[in-house]
């Protein structure tokens, strides 16, 4: 056992910690620290910037831009990022769609695909879930069918994220009808400007536009942007969602929303005296505190534990997206609470405003802080969906039958 | 980082497991068969110097026998004797902490840290039982409180306050004026209450220095802290697993209430809040050597965090076994009553978290 972090590992984050707060602007840092909308042309910048060091696609293979760094070190990385307020590079890039077409793709597909999705040069977004496929994503419809060298698209994509700042999307379709729903999935690339597909806003209660619904109208898709083979998308989906587990705490998001906590409640009055000294609000504090630090550990044993490839999905993920999602929220609320009678006139934003900010400052961004929240014990697998993975796959309880 | 265990460690959890779990199941064992176990395995010797006679092991090594003390609902007095009394006389100077080291060392004498009184609740820090000089050399009054695992025949590492500050006395077995009451503690094993009405000692009995003993048995007491911990995630640990296995065999309905997705949750949670426990425990292990307030607001978040977990599982597996699980016979209830003593002993949540914020919190210790 080593339980402390190695001198090369202490070296790594401050080597770290200093190009991002060198290389990095003060405007999207503070932006991010705030969580406000992020315009489009600073998540691609500072990505650019991440990418430049290595820092955007670590854990991609190496002859596409990755780096042989252990799962340690890469978790370090990311949670130096999200705890000094840098944009994590697009999840959607970087986390999912990349190591698909790196493991799955032609020759071609990566010569194409791989350099651009890195740099941010093209932007990805998911289109998994459908109006009637949400947890039960397998139940799935929207069809492709196989017309000489395309496919011809038609359906429904819903919750979008980013769908109206991005160039392409990768999909899960329906290119046969199997006895299986499983079966007869496929993974397809779709750039947006091809015609037939209708983006919708879905304006959503933080009061911000990301995301949408996704419409295909006999959109025609060239068979060379098929991902691996026709009917295995299934497949390749769960391989994506099993990919980096590095970030799925969401540690250093956490703390940094506990340190703007800790911050407010220093300069605000409680019941008696400052509210960080109030005896309730402290112990909701320390409580979220303790979750926190040992979440950490719980995600440097997991990626720790990933070490070798061959070892295959570690139970313990689905405890990091449980907890972590529950600590951002236990900390979401810590911070409107914090506000007191301030958060009702703090404002809030149009999320149909054309201004990038969506008319959101430092004030009314709490409140979506705290509204957008609930968001993530939803997507990626909702936390009832993660308690029937612990207690189905890691604790054996069976089913009726 | 790395958490893999070593392949020392890997044997001597391995050899901890057979011996705890054979002597679990020995129906003739008494206190002396079980003492001398670990003295053939080395496990008196384990957290001490070489150079003291001892093995060297660390809190890492501690983690592995106390998980497994606590998996098999161990009784034997490790934690008193060894890890808290025996560690306190390793790091005190003088001849008489020496030669008693050696007596525990050998198996030939047992020892105990009295820490708690009846008016100061977990904060053992400012003794009212008093010491004064003597003619022979000292004369202790007061009173102690739950002093686990201590016996007539056992030696007693008293704190008391002295003129000169924070003392420790050494008091040998059937010193006159001592006068234990020994109680079954809920988890099978046995806690004192100790009256020192005017109990006479040597000068030499006195250990330690008055102006450095507080800092010692801080650090003894983290170490101790700890040591709870694991032992609550081993019993934890097999808690689950007891419950796990009764969803799957128990049928109702027509079905194992096993398959019934509330329960499934409930067990999900129970396995959440058990390897938190085990994160937030190691993170604190790696603090053990850290400056003294860091160290304990890492020691105090875990115990607090212990605590709950401990709670949480033990009366969740109670409800999940039905009326089962109220039965004293069937080992699940006898696994809660061991957590609901663990979490007591050295604070409940509320002190630990007091003591954690006291020191400026978790984030100030980073
Ligand atoms: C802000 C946001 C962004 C998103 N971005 C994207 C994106 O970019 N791309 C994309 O493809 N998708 C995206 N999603 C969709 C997301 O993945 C789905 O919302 C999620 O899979 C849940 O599906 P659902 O909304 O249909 O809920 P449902 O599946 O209908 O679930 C409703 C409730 O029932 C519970 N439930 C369902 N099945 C079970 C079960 N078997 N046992 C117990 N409880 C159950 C769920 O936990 C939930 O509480 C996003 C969602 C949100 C909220």
């Amino acid at each position: 056992m080593e339980l402390t972090f190695t001198e090369g590992e202490r070296r790594f984050r401050a080597e770290v910690r200093e190009y991002l707060l060198s290389n990095i602007s003060e405007n999207i840092r503070q932006s991010v620290y705030e969580e406000r909308p992020l315009p489009r042309e600073w998540q691609v910048e500072s990505q650019q910037i991440l990418n430049r060091a290595g820092y955007a696609v670590p854990h991609w293979p190496v002859e596409w831009g990755g780096r042989d760094w252990s799962a340690v070190k890469r978790t370090i990385l990311v949670q130096e990022i999200d705890q000094n307020s840098v944009p994590r590079p697009l999840p959607f890039n970087a986390a999912l769609v990349g190591p698909v077409v790196a493991a799955f793709g032609t020759e071609e597909q990566k010569r194409r695909f791989l350099a651009p999705v890195a740099n941010l040069d093209m932007w990805f977004c998911q289109g998994f879930s459908e109006p009637n496929a949400g947890s039960d994503l397998a139940s799935l419809k929207t069809s492709a069918v196989r017309e000489g060298a395309h496919y011809q698209v038609n359906g429904q994509k819903i919750w979008t994220t980013a769908a109206h700042k991005a160039d392409w999307i990768f999909c899960l379709v329906r290119t046969a009808q199997c006895e299986r729903k499983q079966q007869g999935i496929s993974f397809l690339l779709i750039d947006l400007a091809t015609p037939g597909i209708t983006i919708r806003p879905i304006p959503t209660i933080d009061g911000f536009h990301h995301v949408n619904e996704v419409y295909f109208d006999d959109v025609r898709v060239p068979a060379e942007n098929l991902v691996g083979e026709e009917g295995r998308g299934w497949d390749y989906a769960k391989y994506l969602l099993g990919q980096e587990r590095t970030s799925l705490g969401n540690i250093g998001f956490s703390q940094r929303r506990l340190d703007r906590v800790r911050a407010l409640a220093k300069a605000r009055r409680g019941e008696a005296g400052p509210l960080i000294d109030d005896p309730d609000f402290r112990r909701r504090l320390s409580w979220a505190e303790i979750e926190l630090k040992a979440l950490e550990i719980t995600q440097m044993r997991v990626v720790a534990s990933a070490g070798n490839p061959a070892g295959g999905a570690d139970p313990k993920t689905s405890i990091l997206k449980i907890k972590g999602s529950e600590i951002l929220q236990d900390a979401a609320e810590l911070l409107l609470d914090t506000l007191g009678p301030e958060a009702l006139t703090a404002g809030f934003a149009d999320s149909l405003a054309s201004d990038d900010s969506q008319g959101l400052d430092a004030h009314s961004s709490v409140l979506s802080a705290y509204f957008t929240s609930r968001k993530y014990s939803i997507f990626g697998g909702s936390n009832e969906i993660q308690r029937n993975i612990l207690a189905k796959a890691v604790l054996g309880l069976g089913s009726k039958r | 980082m790395n958490f893999d265990l070593s392949e020392e460690q890997r044997m001597l959890a391995d050899a901890v497991g057979k011996l705890f779990e054979a002597q679990a199941e020995d129906a003739n064992v008494d206190s002396h068969k079980l003492w001398n176990g670990y003295l053939e395995l080395g496990l008196l010797g384990l957290p001490f110097a070489e150079e003291q006679g001892g093995f060297g092991g660390g809190q890492e090594e501690i983690m592995l026998v106390m998980e497994a003390y606590g998996r098999t609902l161990g009784t034997a007095p490790y934690l008193q004797s060894v890890l808290m009394a025996g560690r306190l006389l390793a790091l005190v100077d003088g001849g008489t902490a020496s030669d008693a080291l050696s007596g525990l060392l050998d198996g030939s004498q047992k020892y105990a840290l009295c820490l708690f009184e009846p008016d100061t609740r977990y904060r053992w820090h400012e003794p009212g039982t008093k010491a004064e000089r003597s003619d022979a050399g000292w004369t202790l009054s007061g009173e102690k409180r739950a002093v686990l695992n201590a016996e007539t025949d056992t030696h007693l590492i008293c704190p008391a306050t002295t003129p000169e500050g924070f003392g420790l006395f050494l008091i040998p077995p059937g010193a006159s004026g001592l006068s234990l009451r020994e109680r079954p503690t809920p988890d099978g094993r046995i806690a004192a209450d100790i009256v020192l009405d005017g109990v006479e000692i040597a000068e030499a009995a006195a250990i330690g220095d008055p102006a450095n003993n507080g800092a010692l048995v801080a650090k003894i007491v983290d170490g101790a802290i700890l040591a709870c911990c694991s032992e609550a995630i081993g019993a934890m640990e097999k808690l689950l697993a007891l419950t796990v296995e009764y969803l799957g065999t128990r049928n109702q309905f027509g079905a194992p209430i096993g398959s019934f997705q509330v329960l499934q949750h409930r067990a999900a949670d129970m396995l959440i809040a058990l390897e938190q426990t085990r994160s937030m425990t190691i993170h604190a292990i790696s603090m053990m050597d850290a400056p003294p307030t860091q160290r304990h607001v890492a020691v105090a978040a875990a115990k607090a965090l212990t605590n709950r977990a401990s709670r949480f599982v033990g009366s969740q597996a109670i409800q999940l076994h039905g009326g089962m699980g109220l039965a004293s016979e069937y080992p699940a209830g006898r696994y809660f009553q061991r957590l609901t003593v663990l979490e007591n002993m050295f604070g409940d949540s509320n002190h630990h978290l007091t003591e954690m914020e006291k020191g400026g919190g978790l984030a100030a210790a980073l």
